[in-house]
């Protein structure tokens, strides 16, 4: 391979983590100067880890980095930032409480003095650099206040102020809108122009398609190669990147709704930030339907999950399972009501990572009365329940005894899943079920849901995966600004263009349309 | 096999640390001593041997008289569990101890009950107290927020003036010269297990008994379950439908009717009065011990051998060599520091890490080979 | 008895008592302070103090010079602050453990170190003279005024250095460099970290300067306050100016004002317990008894502004 203008070389890359997953198995990177190179694979793929270690985040375990010929040890970012390379990260790095221009100075703020901070001057940087690159800001807003299209521009800023020549932006687009990405894309464009090489991390075929001149994608920890971004279709892309030509594919009957289930009307919430996040929001669910719900993330879709399951009091209106008032019900009492969450925040939610498998299966049904002899646990009936529930949901580990903190991703979702599913729920609210996790599992939930969905419960599917969203719902609304602009009784013709339209506010619903999603 | 692997260096991390702390206490010993292997000797051999004319000989009643100093560690030890597998720092162990031993001592002087059942109710009531007490760090977080580690160690400062306050104002026997109550009723004290000066009681067993009970509690029964959970992940509790709040203070009244328990039945296994002035320490032994037997009821017994033996050693080093007991303070100190380290000695845990996956990486591929052939 | 009680609090010297005791518990809680700001809770406040208190009184006997004894103070107490630092930041020992650790050396080990550097035993009684005490100033033109002049002037060194410490911490956190990365730190240290600033080395020198101040509290104890050094004579001081962080939104100013407070309880007891008929016992409860009202006052402050705060959205949406 000729070494002329590769501005970064990463040779035999492998990183075993101290809880023994091995996330990159010795992989290979190499990138031009003055190029935009897509980095791509499914979430766990392997990229994230790739790129904290080429910015000094984490360390290999084997292999060598050589950037600009020379080669190097990145053991932390200043090591990186001052090889020239600028990451903006997936969540944003910024300091919620610190003004645009303290954020950007941030860590070589400029002096006056001898020790003060020279405030003036930190505003002066900002507009000017602000100005360069045509990436406006406004330097003396606190971060915590600005939209999320300029907190992205002010991690550029930041990168470009601290003299990075190679960016490293990992999927910059997932909180954006359209429009903000096609802006991003522009100013991208221009810093190509300027000389700036850009490693664009996404699995966003046509991002990839549009922006990008190379790319290397990623599966499994290990690099499956290198292509050229114009001679390669998408087909192929996609096959390299999931293994597989099909991407998903879900055998679903036509769905035949009965009673309705749960009825959410009139919800109302204001954040703390003065925000609305729910406006006036209303729809049912019915027995045997899987109704989605599709929107750009940050439209109210995790406020609503978490009033379904009093994780959070809306100002008004109100929510009933089969009649029967949920606000305010504490969970065990909404478990009570078979209302099951698969929760978008697993490791948060959904595990005690230092627990075990079993000690997770059973945590919303210890106290019944069938595992407990007098006060103590019936041990025989736990295991019995933990190791069924191992082999239904085809959980890979080495005992019901294995902490779920040294499982995989997917498996850690089949833990969730598990529980949540098998407890006879009526109501399923599932949250972005199959987010970052392979595909193996994520074939295996969506089925469980459909499955589930066709011997009489009813499932509230939310999920940012458009494709997701499509494929499994019978029905689905869509939410934009905490309100529902669009209601589809029947998925199977839907147009993705239209659904943009929608999810991107340019369209909306005449309220009697809107209204037949509750069914009244 | 992995896991076999991963045990033996957790033991071996283990013991590296313990030898490390007492290495600390060497050194401060050698800095400190006229006569540092005389003291050293004294430290370590000196618990349960018996050294005259250069024969060894095992000393029974020393070994007794450590026994016995196990017992109100061993439940603040406990309590120390309990408390913190729910992940609250709460640090009133030590006044819960004062107070349950104030309480059941006054049981014990002031309540007229035939023995065997009279010890009994004295120590039960102390617990009670004790575990009423704890109500009010535990309320304060649950309902408030506020933290349970200040409100904690203020309320330690609280229960000793209240002691001592009634201790002097009411309890006095004026008659001695020290400051303390009247003679309990020998009905109320908890009998010898073995006879002589080792004050070795009956409450050496049911301490044990305890063990055996906390160790169900906390694995074997749903209240255990919830307050580890608690511990490990506490949205996941709330999101499981566990009463989180309920179960925060549940846990701390357990720490204190654990801790009043210890209190009172040192007392009244140790005493036939009482007399403490100040806050007697076993709290702050009992986190050790907890830290030891890393929260485990099984293991703290062996944790607060470990350390009532130490803490003998220490005495008999500044009985009879120049080095004050206080030293056990230090070498507390390091081995808390040591043991509670996780990241000590991680280097080698890495390597095993990364080997393991190497084999099971091998191991997988020789399996695809297989299929593939 | 409550008109002889108004007569001794409506005094110069009572507010003259107020001032220096709370000065111990500011140095300590603007210790709290820096550390919370740069994420890192430092329980070990209390052993610090003690064992500066300790070094403090050896330092200023070995050379007989009180400046050298406050000095060496604050030397032990930045290297046992950077001890807490190394093994809960390196070593990943619970930081509450490891201040725990410290408080234990804080406690019995302080015994341990005194005999093994002056072979005495419990107090450092012999080892003080007046001229290795830390000197007080007379403020001549405020001196005159009455009552004002008597309680303000004739402070300690140490004193006058506790409040103008509180104004050199705010500025510190607000108007450097170090600040910002300390606050920026503590707010969010992987961001913090992905500009390169080094996350331990901040966190490092926030606990160094925690432990400093703290080591200051407990020179002010043993050569000022209490005029040579005993074990137990720091009594809490240090988890109550804990209370005091907490109370004062982790905010200077606010902290100066708490500590104040807990200052005036804990002069309330000094003055109440020369009373006849009082407990000198249920007296000494005030300060503590003082702070678990104070956090319990904060939080119950807290939950209503939070709920204010809604209720004021609420009816802002339904005008």
């Amino acid at each position: 391979m000729e070494n002329d203008n590769f501005i970064i070389q990463m040779k035999g890359i492998s990183k075993v983590y101290p809880n023994g997953i091995a996330a990159n198995r010795n992989v290979d990177f190499f990138v031009k100067e003055g190029e935009i190179h897509a980095l791509m694979g499914e979430n766990g793929a392997g990229k994230s880890t790739l790129m904290k270690i080429l910015f000094g985040l984490e360390q290999p375990t084997e292999g060598e980095i050589i950037i600009n010929g020379e080669e190097v040890s990145l053991t932390s970012p200043s090591d990186a930032i001052s090889r020239g390379i600028g990451m903006v990260h997936q969540h944003f790095m910024l300091i919620p409480s610190l003004t645009v221009a303290e954020n950007i100075v941030l860590g070589m703020a400029p002096i006056k003095k001898g020790i003060l901070i020279d405030y003036k001057k930190a505003v002066q940087i900002t507009e000017e650099v602000s100005q360069k690159y045509n990436l406006n800001v406004n330097p003396n807003a606190k971060v915590m206040d600005i939209p999320v299209g300029m907190k992205q521009k002010v991690e550029i800023l930041k990168a470009l102020v601290r003299g990075a020549n190679i960016l490293i932006l990992d999927e910059p687009t997932a909180v954006l809108t359209t429009q903000e990405t096609s802006e991003l894309f522009k100013e991208l464009i221009i810093l190509k122009q300027l000389g700036y090489t850009i490693i664009f991390i996404s699995h966003k075929l046509n991002e990839i398609k549009q922006i990008t001149d190379r790319l290397t994608i990623m599966r499994g920890g290990k690099s499956m190669g290198v292509y050229e971004t114009a001679s390669t279709s998408e087909q192929e892309i996609s096959r390299l990147m999931v293994g597989r030509d099909v991407i998903l594919n879900v055998e679903k009957d036509k769905s035949q709704p009965t009673e309705t289930v749960l009825k959410v009307r009139n919800l109302e919430y204001t954040n703390k930030w003065n925000k609305k996040m729910l406006d006036f929001l209303s729809f049912s669910v019915r027995q045997g339907e899987i109704l989605g719900i599709a929107g750009v993330e940050g439209n109210g879709q995790r406020e609503l999950v978490e009033m379904l399951f009093n994780l959070n009091t809306p100002d008004s209106g109100t929510i009933t399972v089969n009649g029967v008032n949920i606000i305010n019900l504490p969970q065990d009492k909404i478990r009570d009501n078979r209302v099951s969450l698969i929760p978008e925040d697993r490791m948060t939610y959904g595990i005690a990572d230092a627990a075990s498998i079993e000690e997770n299966v059973i945590s919303d049904r210890y106290t019944e009365k069938h595992f407990n002899n007098g006060p103590l646990f019936d041990m025989k009936m736990i295991h019995k329940e933990s190791d069924k529930l191992i082999k239904n949901y085809a959980i890979l580990c080495k005992s019901r005894k294995q902490q779920v903190k040294m499982l995989s991703g997917g498996n850690i979702q089949k833990v969730v899943v598990a529980r949540e599913l098998s407890s006879d729920p009526i109501l399923i609210i599932a949250d972005q079920p199959t987010r970052g996790i392979d595909v193996g599992s994520t074939e295996f939930i969506r089925n469980k849901l459909v499955h589930l969905s066709r011997a009489g419960a009813a499932v509230l599917l939310v999920s940012a995966d458009l494709n997701e969203v499509m494929e499994l719902s019978d029905s689905l609304i869509v939410l934009y600004g905490g309100k529902v602009v669009a209601y589809f009784d029947d998925t199977s013709a839907l147009d993705d263009t239209v659904m943009g339209e929608y999810m991107l506010g340019l369209k909306h619903q005449s309220p009697e349309e809107i209204e037949r999603v509750c069914h009244e | 096999m992995s896991n076999r692997r991963m045990l033996v260096f957790n033991i071996l991390r283990g013991a590296a640390a313990i030898f490390l702390a007492l290495g600390v206490g060497f050194i401060f010993i050698v800095l400190s001593s006229d006569e540092p292997l005389n003291a050293l000797r004294y430290l370590l051999i000196g618990p349960v041997f018996r050294i005259r004319d250069g024969v060894l000989s095992f000393n029974t009643t020393s070994f007794q008289t450590i026994l016995a100093a196990m017992i109100p560690t061993i439940f603040t030890g406990l309590a120390v569990c309990v408390m913190f597998s729910a992940s609250q720092f709460n640090l009133a162990g030590e006044g819960a101890v004062m107070l349950g031993g104030f309480v059941g001592a006054l049981c014990a002087i002031y309540l007229n009950i035939p023995g065997w059942i009279h010890p009994v109710v004295c120590v039960l009531i102390g617990a009670a107290v004790s575990g009423l007490i704890m109500l009010i760090p535990a309320l304060l977080k649950v309902k408030l927020g506020a933290s349970e580690l200040v409100t904690s160690l203020m309320l330690n400062y609280i229960i000793m003036f209240i002691v001592l306050h009634f201790l002097n104002y009411y309890f006095a026997d004026r008659s001695k010269g020290a400051t303390q109550t009247f003679s309990f009723q020998p009905t109320a004290q908890i009998p010898a297990l073995i006879e002589g000066s080792s004050k070795l009681s009956w409450g050496f067993i049911v301490a044990l008994i305890f063990v055996v009970i906390v160790a169900l509690f906390m694995y074997r029964t749903k209240w255990g379950y919830a307050i580890r959970m608690i511990g490990i992940n506490q949205p996941f509790s709330k999101y499981s439908g566990m009463k989180v709040g309920a179960t925060i203070i549940l846990s701390q009244v357990i720490g204190g009717i654990l801790s009043g328990m210890g209190g009172s039945i040192e007392v009244l296994g140790r005493y036939n009065t009482y007399l403490w002035r100040e806050l007697p320490g076993y709290g702050w032994t009992g986190i050790t011990i907890a830290i030891l037997a890393k929260n485990n009821p099984i293991f703290i017994p062996f944790a607060a051998l470990f350390i009532a033996y130490l803490d003998k050693g220490c005495q008999l080093m500044s009985t009879y060599s120049d080095v004050p007991s206080e030293m056990i303070d230090i070498i507390q100190a390091a081995i808390f520091l040591f043991f509670a380290a996780e990241q000590f000695l991680a280097k080698y845990r890495q390597k095993i890490v990364v080997k393991n996956s190497r084999l099971e990486m091998e191991n997988n591929n020789l399996s695809q080979e297989g299929r593939n052939a | 008895m409550f008109e002889q009680f108004l007569d001794t609090i409506l005094k110069a010297d009572f507010l003259f008592s107020i001032i220096r005791i709370t000065a111990p518990i500011l140095f300590a809680a603007l210790g709290a302070v820096v550390a919370e700001k740069a994420g890192v809770v430092n329980i070990g406040l209390e052993g610090i103090m003690s064992i500066s208190a300790l070094f403090g009184v050896l330092f200023s006997y070995w050379t007989q010079s009180w400046l050298v004894g406050v000095l060496g103070a604050l030397v032990v107490g930045v290297l046992l602050g950077l001890l807490i630092g190394f093994f809960a930041l390196k070593l990943k020992t619970d930081i509450i453990l490891a201040g725990i650790a410290v408080n234990m050396i804080g406690g019995g080990g302080t015994i341990f170190l005194l005999y093994m550097f002056t072979g005495m035993r419990g107090n450092t009684g012999a080892l003080v003279s007046q001229n290795i005490l830390i000197p007080t100033i007379n403020i001549p033109l405020i001196k005159s005024i009455p009552i004002l002049g008597e309680s303000i002037s004739g402070h300690s060194v140490l004193t006058y250095l506790a409040f103008i410490l509180v104004f050199l911490i705010a500025g510190l956190l607000y108007k450097t460099s170090l600040g910002l990365n300390i606050r920026a730190v503590g707010e969010n240290d992987q961001a913090a970290q992905s500009v390169g600033i080094s996350v331990l080395r901040i966190k490092y020198i926030a606990i160094g300067i925690s432990g400093a101040l703290a080591g200051l509290g407990g020179a002010f104890m043993s050569m000022y306050y209490s005029q040579g050094w005993n074990s137990g004579m720091i009594a809490g001081r240090g988890f109550i100016a804990l209370a005091a962080q907490a109370m004062g939104r982790t905010e200077p100013i606010g902290t100066m004002l708490s500590s104040l407070l807990f200052g005036f309880a804990q002069a309330l007891r000094t003055k109440v317990s020369g009373l006849q008929g009082v407990s000198s016992y249920l007296v000494s409860l005030i300060p503590y008894v003082f702070t678990i009202v104070g956090l319990v006052l904060y939080a119950i402050s807290t939950t209503k502004k939070v709920h204010k705060y809604r209720q004021t959205q609420a009816e802002a949406v339904e005008a």
